[in-house]
């Protein structure tokens, strides 16, 4: 690679591709993992012990024996909501102070920055591709794609909804119609969550392609092959950094390319 | 398995609210609530002709209880007993089941945010206690016992004396409160406030009706969505990744 960062993706000869494979680039922080790891777990505890919690005919999506089993683990239906109350709380208090600090550094300027034109490109490209109608390459992407910005979209509108709801009825908040309706949008809120993260987890944890970005949750790096073919724009503003940084060290008589 | 059940004697009934007082007393339900309570109907009739009796009102315990499906988290069940039963530790006070009881006996307790109503009195039936109304009750109008046990003085009650129960014929779910006295009075009681049929609450329908299909459609679509890709994959295998 020569010190010129390019524009646009370029054609990377075999020696170069092998050599960016085997450096990386830090992708994350350890605060971030630990929050995404705690995320994941409430989730799953929360969607298992929340869905036998339903259990009239006319609201439940699981079926009776469910909520007896669940109800069993946990002793009585009483526990079972104590621990769902209890969890979803500690959630809240873990994830409050993470998205008040990490709103403008972090989620604005790399989440929730949504309707680029390349965004909007990539996501009409990659389900013609997943339709096996185009090969026509991606766009380049920053440090999250479109379908991850489009399902962190999601998440961050329907989070506070979950929250939100879910401390109205486990304090009565308000009033009974409050409670009425919190019961409707907790349930329609973690619904379209559940439903993201079908795809979520299968486009991290099973899709040959984004396998890197799975383990950079574990380890915080991704390789800058990954970086450069996935993340252009992201791989840029980090290439730039760098030789700035550098610069910085040295200043010497080396004109700037 | 019993079926207990309560009978009132509206011939012997004053109205004075004794029965009330004690339920209140005995479960510290909040002033101005009340698990049982007595109203006097309205007179009716042309005077000099004119009529009007004291009407006990308190949960059914109904052998079909339309407010146990209201109920999204299963806190409000019906026991062996055939007692309906509000389980405080599940209840999260959404009021789904309100409307659903066409009696309108059930309330949201102000200091306990949850629902509340008569069960009557299981912890002291659990005792061997009778239900607090009924120790209590002035005149001596009011009776407990199982429908299942053919000596019981509600047993006589109810198959030999002809007590009857508030039911029409678009409310008919079985209550388990049988009243006697003249029948025109009885029925001038049941009349003036009839039973309405059980509604769900908006927040209810719109949850039964348009979320849960809706949400139910959303995951299986993006989860049906994944596996499709998922089996493509193993079919396909997995080509060179950058690692």
């Amino acid at each position: 690679m020569s010190s010129a960062v390019p524009l646009t993706p370029v054609p990377l000869s075999t020696e170069e591709a092998a050599a960016m494979s085997q450096r990386s680039i830090k992708k994350h922080d350890v605060a971030i993992m630990l929050v995404h790891w705690f995320n994941a777990a409430t989730w799953i505890l929360e969607v298992t012990t929340g869905v036998a919690l339903i259990t009239s005919r006319l609201f439940r999506v699981a079926p009776a024996w469910y909520s007896d089993l669940i109800g069993g683990v946990f002793g009585s239906r009483a526990n079972l909501l104590k621990f769902h109350i209890a969890l979803g709380v500690l959630w809240i208090a873990v994830l409050l102070p993470y998205a008040i600090f990490g709103f403008r550094n972090y989620l604005r300027a790399e989440m929730l920055n949504f309707f680029e034109r390349d965004d909007r490109r990539w996501l009409v490209i990659r389900l013609k591709m997943i339709l096996g109608r185009t090969d026509e390459p991606l766009p380049p992407q920053d440090a999250y794609n479109a379908g991850q910005k489009a399902f962190a979209l999601v998440v961050w509108t329907m989070v506070p909804v979950v929250g939100i709801s879910g401390l109205i009825m486990a304090f009565q908040l308000f009033s009974t119609t409050a409670v009425g309706w919190a019961v409707v949008f907790h349930y329609l809120a973690v619904g379209a969550v559940v439903s993201g993260l079908f795809i979520h987890v299968y486009m991290g944890a099973v899709f040959p392609e984004e396998k890197p970005a799975f383990f950079s949750m574990l380890t915080g790096n991704v390789n800058e092959l990954f970086a450069y073919s996935h993340h252009f724009k992201w791989w840029r503003k980090v290439k730039l950094a760098e030789q700035a940084h550098e610069r910085k060290q040295s200043p010497g008589p080396e004109k700037v390319p | 398995m019993a079926r207990y059940a309560m009978v009132t004697d509206l011939r012997k009934c004053v109205g004075c609210q004794a029965c009330t007082v004690a339920c209140c007393q005995e479960w510290g339900v909040p002033a101005g609530q009340a698990r049982t309570n007595v109203r006097t109907t309205p007179l009716s009739g042309t005077f000099p002709d004119l009529k009007s009796t004291p009407m006990v009102e308190q949960c059914n315990q109904c052998d079909r209880p339309s407010c146990v499906e209201a109920c999204p988290s299963g806190a409000t069940y019906k026991d062996a007993g055939g007692v309906v039963q509000v389980d405080g530790g599940v209840c999260i006070g959404c009021g789904f089941c309100l409307d659903a009881c066409p009696y309108a006996n059930r309330f949201i307790n102000t200091a306990t945010r949850k629902v509340d109503k008569c069960d009557f009195c299981s912890p002291r039936v659990v005792r061997g206690e009778p239900p607090a109304c009924v120790a209590t009750c002035t005149a001596h109008a009011k009776y407990f016992g199982d429908l299942e046990d053919r000596g019981s003085e509600v047993h006589r009650l109810v198959f030999w004396e002809g007590a009857r129960r508030q039911e029409t014929s678009s409310v008919a779910i079985g209550p388990n409160v049988y009243y006697l006295g003249k029948p025109e009075l009885v029925a001038l009681a049941f009349s003036s406030d009839p039973p309405h049929s059980p509604k769900l609450l908006t927040a209810g329908q719109a949850l039964n009706g348009l979320v849960r299909p809706l949400v139910v459609g959303m995951v299986a679509a993006t989860f049906l969505g994944q596996a499709v890709a998922f089996f493509a994959q193993i079919h396909k295998g997995e080509g060179d990744s950058h690692e």
